[in-house]
C-alpha cells in the first residue's frame, strides 16, 4: 500500500543547510565561552597496561592559573555499570572509575587538569609526576582468550559471555549438504575519524550540572552523568549540539565526564576539546573481528546450514558480546548456529561504528559464499538470487531475541517485514554490465598488459533500529501562524535526522517543510529518545513523530470542524489549509484557524500533539543492499584502483532522495577506506597507535575514487512510516565484499581488508 | 603575549597572541569567528581554509602573528561580500545537498570560491583538484563537486 | 617564545646568532606549525624570514635562481619553472595535490626537510646547489651534501638557506618525476626524479636517477647502478627497464606505512616511469 505524498520523496534542502554554508552552525567546539571558564587537558598513559604506583600533582596544582587536577585518587566511580538503563549496556564503554589506578590501554586517562588557558593546562600536565608499575598486556584476540592470558582490566574476565543463537538442527543441516565450506576471516582496525574533534563544556550551579557536547545519545549521556555523580536525572541537563560527523563515535565518552568532574572540583565551567590524536586513539574504534564461517550446500547450490563464530575485539573497555544486529540473516537456511564472543584486549576501546556487525559478518559469509559459488561453478548473481533472504523470513540472530531471552525468558519469532533484495541484485548486475563483464570463475573481466580487471558483488542487510531503542517521546506544537515546533531527541550527525523527521510531520500536517521548526538536543525539553543509532531514525523514531503529528492533526481538525461547521471526519489539510473534502472552497488556513479566537476560551486554540511510542518487536524492518565493484590491479606496482561501483539499496520509501544518496555515497567512501587505507596500526610491542592522525590514517579524498552509481529499490514497508526503513548504517556493509570479490576475480587471491599493496604483492607471487 | 591587529572580513580586531598560536585558533578562540573549523590542526583536512590576501591557505598552519596586515576572509564574510545574500556557491550547496554534517562545508566553499574567481568555467577535474586537500568524512564529494559546478554555471549566467 | 620578522638579512643573521640552536627560521610554516607541539619546548625564537626579499625566480648565466621563500605555487605558475629546461620543478609541485599547502610551503622549507618531501629529490637530480647565508658570510653546498640524515641538514646554528640554484642543463636534456602515495593527498611514500642528457646520436651523455622519501638513509639517494646502466648507451625501453632493475642498490626503509619490499618495487617502477618521461622529454629537447 502506498499513499500519495507531497513532502515525502522530495530532495528538500536540510533544515540547517543555511547555518552550515554560512559557518553559523555551532558544533560543540564552537560553543561560546562561559564566564570564568577554564580549559582542560588530559594526561594519558604511555603504557598499554600499568598500575599507577604514585602520582604527584603538587607542582601542577601550584602552577599559577591551574584550578583543578583530578586523578584516580578523586575516586569518581559509576554506581552501576548500566548507567540506569537496566536492559542495555550503554557502551559508554563502562570503565568503573572515571580515572582508574590501573590503566588499560595506551592513551587511557591518568589525570586531568583545568587551567586558565590550554597552554597553562598543557604545562601543568608536564609537572605531574607519575610512577607506573608496568603490567603484562595482551593485544591479540586469541591470546587474550587463553586461560593464562594476563587480565586486561581490573574487573571481569577477558572473555565476555558469548551469545548463542541456534535454530533447526545444525548437525542435520550439514548432513544434508553435498559440500561444506569453511573459512576464517579477520579485518582491519577502522576508526570513525569524524572531521570534528568534539568538545565538552560542563558547568555546575550547586548540585545542578549542565553539559554541552556533541552526541548522538542525548539521554544516555544524561544517564551516565547521573550515575557518575550520583544525581537524580532532573539535576542533569545535557545540550547536544550537532556532531561534525559521528558514525558511532560520539555517544558518551570519558572525556565528557572528566570535564564535568573538573568543573565540580574547580567550581567553574570547564571546557575540554580533544586533539585530533585523542579523537583517533583514545575514544573508540570499530571492533576487529575474527570470524569462522561454515556453510553447507547442496549440489544445485541451495544452502542447507550456516554456522559462524564471531569473535569481537572489544579493546580495553568495550563491552559487546552480541551482534547488535541480525547479521547472519542474509541467507535463509533451516539450520543454523551463530556464536558471538566479546574479548577484551589492552588496545583502545572498541565499539559500534557505522554498520557494526553486518559489515564484518556479512563480509565473512559473503567471501565463503563466493568460494562456494566457485566450487559449484555458479555465477555469483545466480547464487545470490537463489539463496537470499525474503519477506517473512525469520530473523534468527536479532538482538531483540537476546534481550527477550535475557529479560523475559522468551524466545520470540521475529519476522522480516520486507525485502527488495532480488530487485537490488538484478538492477545492480545490469548497471555494472555483469553479463558481459563476468567471464566465469578464474577469468578476470579483462587483462591489458599488467592491468588486470575483475568484478565482484556482495549483499548485506542491516537493522532499521531495534525495538528496545524504538521508544520515543515526541511533541508537535502548532504556532499561531500555522507553523509548528517539533520537539525531538533525535541526534544530528549529518544524516539530516531533524529534516526527515520534520518532513514526516509536514506530510501529516499538510504543510511545507519550512513550516516545521525542530527543537532538539536538550534533555530537559525533549521527550526521551533513547539514542540515535542503528539506523533507527526513520523506521522507528519517525513512528512517534508521525503519531505526535497525527495527534496534533486530530486536534486541529476538531477546531477546524467547529470553525467550518463541518464534521472533523470530512476534513483534510493540504497546502497549509483545512478544507471540507469534496467542497474544497469551504476551508480555513492554518494561520487563520490558529489565530482566530474560539468562543469557548475567548482565545485562539492551543494545539499540542504528543506521542510516546514504541514499536512491536516481532516484526523487523531491515534495509537491504547489493553492491557491485569493478577493480583494476596493476600487477607491476601491486596497486589497486576502483574503476566502477554500483550500489542498489532497498530502504523502503526514500523520504529525501538527496539525503539518502549522500548517505549511500558516504558509506561507499568510508568502506572503501576500510577496504584499503583506513587501518589503525598498533605497535606490536607497546600497543600504541602508530598512525594517530590524518597524515597516516588515510581517508578517501575527492581525487581518490570514481563516483558510485546509486539506485534505490523502493519497496514499501508496511510497518515503516510512509513505507520507509532505515539507511544510515547499512550503506557501509556490502562495499568491502564487492571489492574483495572483485579483487579475487582479477587475480585469484582472497585478500581481506585492508587490501594493501603489500598484501597484493604477496598474493601476486607465484605459489611455491 | 604580543599585541597584534588582524583584519578579518574588512573589520579590524586587536588581539593578544602567543607566537605559536595558529591563525585558526586565534580567529576561533579569541576573535570568536567559529565558522572556520579545525579538524586536524596539521594541514591534513582542509576545514580551516580561509583566504589570506586572496589565496586559500590552511589557517591552522599559519601563525596568527604572521597574519598581521593581511587581508583575511573567512566564511562569515562571504554573505556580506555578496550584498548580504547567500553567495551562489552557498545557495548551490544548500539546494544540491553539498553537505551532510556540514563540518567540511566552510572550507570547501572558501576553496571553491577562490577557484571560481580565477576559473569561472572549471572542469570537474579542476574542481576536484581545487579541493584536493579537503576531506569530507561524510563522503559527500559527489554533491560537493556538483554544487560547485552548478554555482559556476549560475555565476557565469549572471555575469 | 619570541617572534621576530626581520626585514633585512643582517638583522636576521643577528637574531640567528643571538639565539643559536634555539632559533628557528620560519618560511611557509607548514611543517613547523604541523609539529608545533613537539617543537614547542625546543624553540626560543621564531624568526619569520618572509620579509627578506627572498621570493623570486630568475635566470642568468649560472642557471636558475629560486629564492628560499618562493612558494611552491609560485614555482608552479612561473614561466621559467613551469616548462622548458626547468619544467620538472612544476611537475614536482603538481604531485602535491593540496593547493593550500602549495600556497604556503616554500622551496627553502622543502629543501631543509630531509624526509618525506619531493623537491629535494628533484633538486638532487638537477645537481642543484643550496646557497646558505649567515653572519660569517655566504657559502654554497651541493644538494648532495646538504642532507645528512633523516630530518637533518648541514646548516650550522646561525645559518639559513637563501637560495636554490640549478645549473643550466645541456640541450637535449629531459627530466621525469614519479611519485607513489597512498591517497592523492599524501606525503610521498616513494618519489623518483630522473634527468637524461642525450647527444645528437641519441647516446646518453649524462644521467641522474634519484629516489627519495623511501630510503634507509632518510635522504634522497642516487642509484649509481641505474645511472651506470644508462651512461654512454643508446636509450630504449629495454635499457630503461634494465636501469630500473639495477636500482636495488637503493636500500629502502620498512615501516608501518608500507614494507621495504614495496618501497623497493616502487623505486624500481618509479625509475622506469620517470626515465621514460625523461627520455621522451630529452628527445624533444623539452622537459616534462
Ligand atoms: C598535509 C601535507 C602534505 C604535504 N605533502 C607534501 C608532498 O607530498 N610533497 C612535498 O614535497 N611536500 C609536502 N608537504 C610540504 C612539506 O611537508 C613541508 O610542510 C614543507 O615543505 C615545508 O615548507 P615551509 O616553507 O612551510 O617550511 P617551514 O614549516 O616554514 O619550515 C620547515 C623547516 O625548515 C626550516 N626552514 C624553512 N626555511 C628555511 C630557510 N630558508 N633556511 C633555513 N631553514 C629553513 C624551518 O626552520 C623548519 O625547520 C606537505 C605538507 C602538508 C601539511
Ligand atoms: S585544521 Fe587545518 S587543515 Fe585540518
Ligand atoms: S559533510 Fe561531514 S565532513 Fe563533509
Amino acid at each position: 500500500m502506498t499513499t500519495e505524498t507531497s513532502v515525502i520523496g522530495k530532495s528538500l534542502p536540510m533544515l540547517d543547510a543555511y547555518e552550515k554554508v554560512t559557518g553559523k552552525l555551532k558544533y560543540a567546539g564552537d560553543m561560546p565561552a562561559h564566564h570564568r571558564m577554564h580549559y582542560a587537558k588530559v594526561l594519558r598513559s604511555p603504557y598499554a597496561h600499568a598500575r599507577v604506583v604514585s602520582i604527584d600533582t603538587s607542582a601542577a596544582e601550584a602552577l599559577p592559573g591551574v584550578s583543578a587536577v583530578i586523578t584516580h585518587q578523586d575516586d569518581i566511580t559509576g554506581k552501576q555499570k548500566t548507567c540506569g538503563t537496566p536492559w542495555v549496556d550503554p557502551s559508554f564503554n563502562f570503565r568503573g572509575p572515571m580515572i582508574s589506578e590501573e590503566v588499560c590501554f595506551v592513551g587511557d586517562e591518568v589525570a586531568a587538569v583545568s587551567a586558565v588557558d590550554e597552554d597553562v593546562a598543557r604545562e601543568a600536565l608536564k609537572l605531574i609526576e607519575v610512577e607506573y608499575e608496568e603490567l603484562p598486556a595482551v593485544f591479540d584476540l586469541e591470546e587474550a582468550m587463553r586461560a593464562d592470558a594476563p587480565q586486561v582490566r581490573p574487573w571481569g574476565p577477558n572473555t565476555l559471555p558469548p551469545s548463542l543463537f541456534e535454530w533447526g538442527d545444525i548437525e542435520q543441516g550439514f548432513a544434508e549438504a553435498d559440500m561444506i565450506l569453511e573459512n576464517r576471516v579477520t579485518m582491519g582496525n577502522q576508526q570513525h575519524a569524524p572531521l570534528d574533534r568534539n568538545a565538552c563544556i560542563a558547568s555546575w550551579e550547586g548540585d545542578r550540572l549542565s553539559v554541552w557536547t556533541s552526541t548522538q545519545a542525548l539521554f544516555w549521556m544524561r544517564d551516565a552523568l547521573t550515575d557518575f555523580f550520583d544525581l537524580s536525572p532532573s539535576k542533569v541537563r545535557v545540550y547536544s549540539t550537532p556532531t561534525g560527523g559521528s558514525f558511532g563515535l560520539w555517544w558518551g565518552n570519558n572525556f565528557m565526564f572528566l570535564a564535568a568532574a573538573l568543573a565540580r572540583k574547580s567550581k567553574r565551567p570547564v571546557r575540554l576539546v580533544l586533539t585530533r590524536d585523542e579523537v583517533q586513539t583514545t575514544v573508540k574504534r570499530r571492533e576487529r573481528p575474527l570470524i569462522d564461517v561454515k556453510i553447507g550446500l547442496t549440489k544445485d547450490g541451495r544452502m542447507t546450514a550456516q554456522s559462524f563464530r564471531h569473535i569481537l575485539d572489544n579493546g580495553a573497555y568495550g563491552n559487546k558480546f552480541d551482534p547488535y544486529q541480525s547479521v547472519a540473516d542474509i541467507y535463509t537456511t533451516e539450520h543454523g548456529r551463530v556464536e558471538f564472543i566479546g574479548v577484551a584486549t589492552n588496545l583502545v576501546t572498541a565499539g559500534c561504528m557505522r554498520g557494526v556487525g553486518d559489515l564484518t559478518l556479512a563480509y565473512a559469509i559473503e567471501q565463503t559464499v563466493d568460494m562456494a559459488a566457485e566450487k559449484l561453478d555458479m555465477d555469483p548473481v545466480e547464487f545470490h538470487l537463489m539463496n537470499h533472504w525474503k519477506t517473512g523470513d525469520i530473523c534468527h540472530t536479532s538482538q531483540e531475541v537476546v534481550f527477550a531471552k535475557l529479560l523475559f525468558n522468551k524466545n520470540p519469532q521475529v519476522e522480516l517485514t520486507s525485502s527488495g533484495l532480488a530487485e537490488c541484485i538484478t538492477r545492480g548486475a545490469d548497471a555494472i554490465d555483469w553479463s558481459n563483464k563476468w567471464k566465469g570463475w578464474g577469468k578476470p573481466s579483462s587483462v591489458e598488459g599488467h592491468k588486470v580487471r575483475g568484478i565482484g558483488m556482495g549483499i548485506s542487510t542491516h537493522i532499521s533500529g531495534l525495538a528496545f531503542f524504538g521508544f520515543n517521546g515526541i511533541t508537535v506544537k502548532v504556532n499561531p501562524d500555522g507553523t509548528m515546533a517539533l520537539t525531538t531527541g533525535i541526534g544530528r550527525m549529518g544524516q539530516a535526522g531533524d529534516t526527515t523527521q520534520a518532513m514526516v510531520c509536514a506530510e501529516v500536517m499538510g504543510v511545507e517543510l519550512e513550516d516545521i521548526n525542530v527543537i532538539d538536543g536538550d534533555s530537559e525539553v525533549c521527550g526521551h529518545t533513547m539514542v540515535t543509532f542503528g539506523s533507527n531514525g526513520m523506521h522507528m523514531v519517525a513512528r512517534a513523530t508521525k503519531a505526535a503529528a497525527e495527534h496534533a492533526r486530530e486536534q486541529l481538525l476538531e477546531y477546524a470542524a467547529k470553525h467550518l461547521e463541518a464534521n472533523a471526519a470530512d476534513l483534510d489539510i493540504k497546502d497549509r489549509r483545512v478544507f471540507v473534502k469534496g467542497s474544497e472552497e469551504r476551508g480555513v488556513t492554518l494561520k487563520e484557524l490558529m489565530s482566530t479566537p474560539i468562543y469557548e476560551y475567548l482565545a485562539p486554540p492551543e494545539v499540542i500533539g504528543s506521542a510516546s511510542k514504541g514499536v512491536e518487536f516481532e516484526k523487523a524492518g531491515k534495509m537491504m543492499m547489493a553492491d557491485f565493484a569493478e577493480v583494476e590491479i596493476d600487477t607491476r606496482t601491486a596497486q589497486m584502483k576502483l574503476l566502477k561501483f554500483v550500489a542498489v539499496h532497498d530502504s523502503g520509501t526514500i523520504v529525501n532522495p538527496a539525503v539518502c544518496e549522500n548517505q549511500v555515497a558516504g558509506g561507499y567512501y568510508q568502506s572503501m577506506g576500510f577496504s584499503t587505507t583506513e587501518h589503525l596500526v598498533f605497535d606490536d610491542e607497546t600497543g600504541a597507535i602508530l598512525n594517530p592522525n590524518f597524515m597516516d590514517y588515510k581517508l578517501m579524498g575527492p581525487l581518490d575514487m570514481p563516483d558510485p552509481e546509486i539506485m534505490f529499490e523502493e519497496v514499501y514497508d508496511e510497518h515503516g512510516p510512509f513505507g520507509a526503513k532505515g539507511i544510515g548504517e547499512g550503506v557501509t556493509c556490502a562495499v568491502p565484499i564487492a571489492i574483495s570479490n572483485a579483487v579475487y576475480n582479477a587475480i585469484g587471491a582472497r585478500i581481506d581488508p585492508p587490501i594493501t599493496p603489500d598484501k597484493i604483492l604477496q598474493a601476486l607471487k607465484p605459489k611455491t | 603575549m604580543n599585541a597584534i591587529n588582524l583584519k578579518i572580513n574588512k573589520e579590524h580586531y586587536d588581539v593578544l597572541v602567543k607566537p605559536h598560536w595558529s591563525l585558526a585558533y586565534v580567529i576561533r578562540e579569541k576573535v570568536g569567528l567559529t565558522g572556520t573549523k579545525t579538524g586536524c590542526e596539521m594541514g591534513t583536512c582542509g576545514s580551516c581554509t580561509l583566504l589570506l590576501d586572496g589565496k586559500p591557505v590552511f589557517s591552522c598552519l599559519r601563525m596568527a602573528i604572521d597574519a598581521q596586515g593581511c587581508d583575511i576572509r573567512t566564511i562569515e564574510g562571504v554573505e556580506e561580500e555578496n550584498n548580504g545574500e547567500l553567495h551562489p556557491l552557498q545557495e548551490a550547496f544548500v539546494q544540491d545537498h553539498g553537505m551532510q554534517c556540514g563540518f567540511c562545508t566552510p572550507g570547501m566553499i572558501i576553496a571553491a570560491k577562490h577557484l571560481l574567481e580565477h576559473n569561472p568555467d572549471p572542469t570537474e577535474q579542476e574542481v576536484r583538484e581545487a579541493i584536493g586537500g579537503h576531506l569530507c568524512r561524510c563522503g559527500t564529494y559527489i554533491r560537493i563537486v556538483r554544487s560547485i559546478l552548478n554555482a559556476a554555471a549560475v555565476m557565469r549566467a549572471g555575469s | 617564545m619570541e617572534y621576530y620578522s626581520p626585514t633585512d638579512l643582517n638583522e636576521a643573521y643577528a637574531l640567528l646568532d643571538k639565539y643559536g640552536e634555539d632559533a628557528i627560521p620560519i618560511a611557509g610554516s607548514t611543517f613547523y606549525m604541523g609539529h608545533r607541539e613537539e617543537l614547542f619546548d625546543e624553540v626560543e625564537a621564531v624568526i619569520n624570514i618572509k620579509q627578506l626579499g627572498l621570493s623570486y625566480i630568475r635566470q642568468d648565466g649560472d642557471g636558475l635562481h629560486i629564492g628560499a621563500t618562493t612558494t611552491l605555487n609560485e614555482i608552479f605558475a612561473h614561466g621559467l619553472t613551469r616548462k622548458g629546461p626547468f619544467g620538472i620543478l612544476a611537475t614536482t609541485v603538481q604531485e602535491l595535490n593540496i593547493n593550500e599547502v602549495r600556497n604556503m610551503a616554500t622551496i627553502g622549507g622543502e629543501v631543509c626537510i630531509a624526509g618525506e618531501v619531493d623537491m629535494p629529490t628533484t633538486l638532487l637530480a638537477y645537481d642543484a646547489d643550496i646557497v646558505i647565508g649567515g653572519s660569517k658570510g655566504v657559502r654554497r653546498m651541493s644538494m648532495a651534501d646538504f642532507h645528512i640524515g633523516y630530518l637533518n641538514n648541514a646548516l650550522e646554528p646561525g645559518e639559513m638557506v637563501l637560495e636554490v640554484q640549478l645549473p643550466q642543463p645541456p640541450a637535449n636534456t629531459g627530466g621525469g618525476f614519479a611519485k607513489f602515495e597512498r591517497t592523492a593527498a599524501d606525503l610521498p611514500i616513494v618519489n623518483v626524479a630522473t634527468r637524461i642528457s642525450l647527444d645528437d646520436a641519441g647516446v646518453c651523455t649524462d644521467a641522474r636517477v634519484v629516489a627519495g622519501a623511501a630510503t634507509l638513509s632518510g635522504i634522497p639517494e642516487r642509484s649509481g647502478a641505474a645511472e651506470a646502466a644508462l651512461l654512454n648507451q643508446v636509450i630504449d625501453a629495454a635499457l630503461i627497464e634494465a636501469a630500473a632493475a639495477a636500482s636495488a642498490d637503493v636500500a629502502c626503509i620498512n615501516d608501518f606505512r608500507v614494507s621495504a619490499e614495496i618501497r623497493s618495487l616502487w623505486v624500481k617502477c618509479g625509475i622506469e616511469d620517470a626515465l621514460k618521461r625523461a627520455f621522451a622529454a630529452a628527445r624533444q629537447g623539452e622537459q616534462s
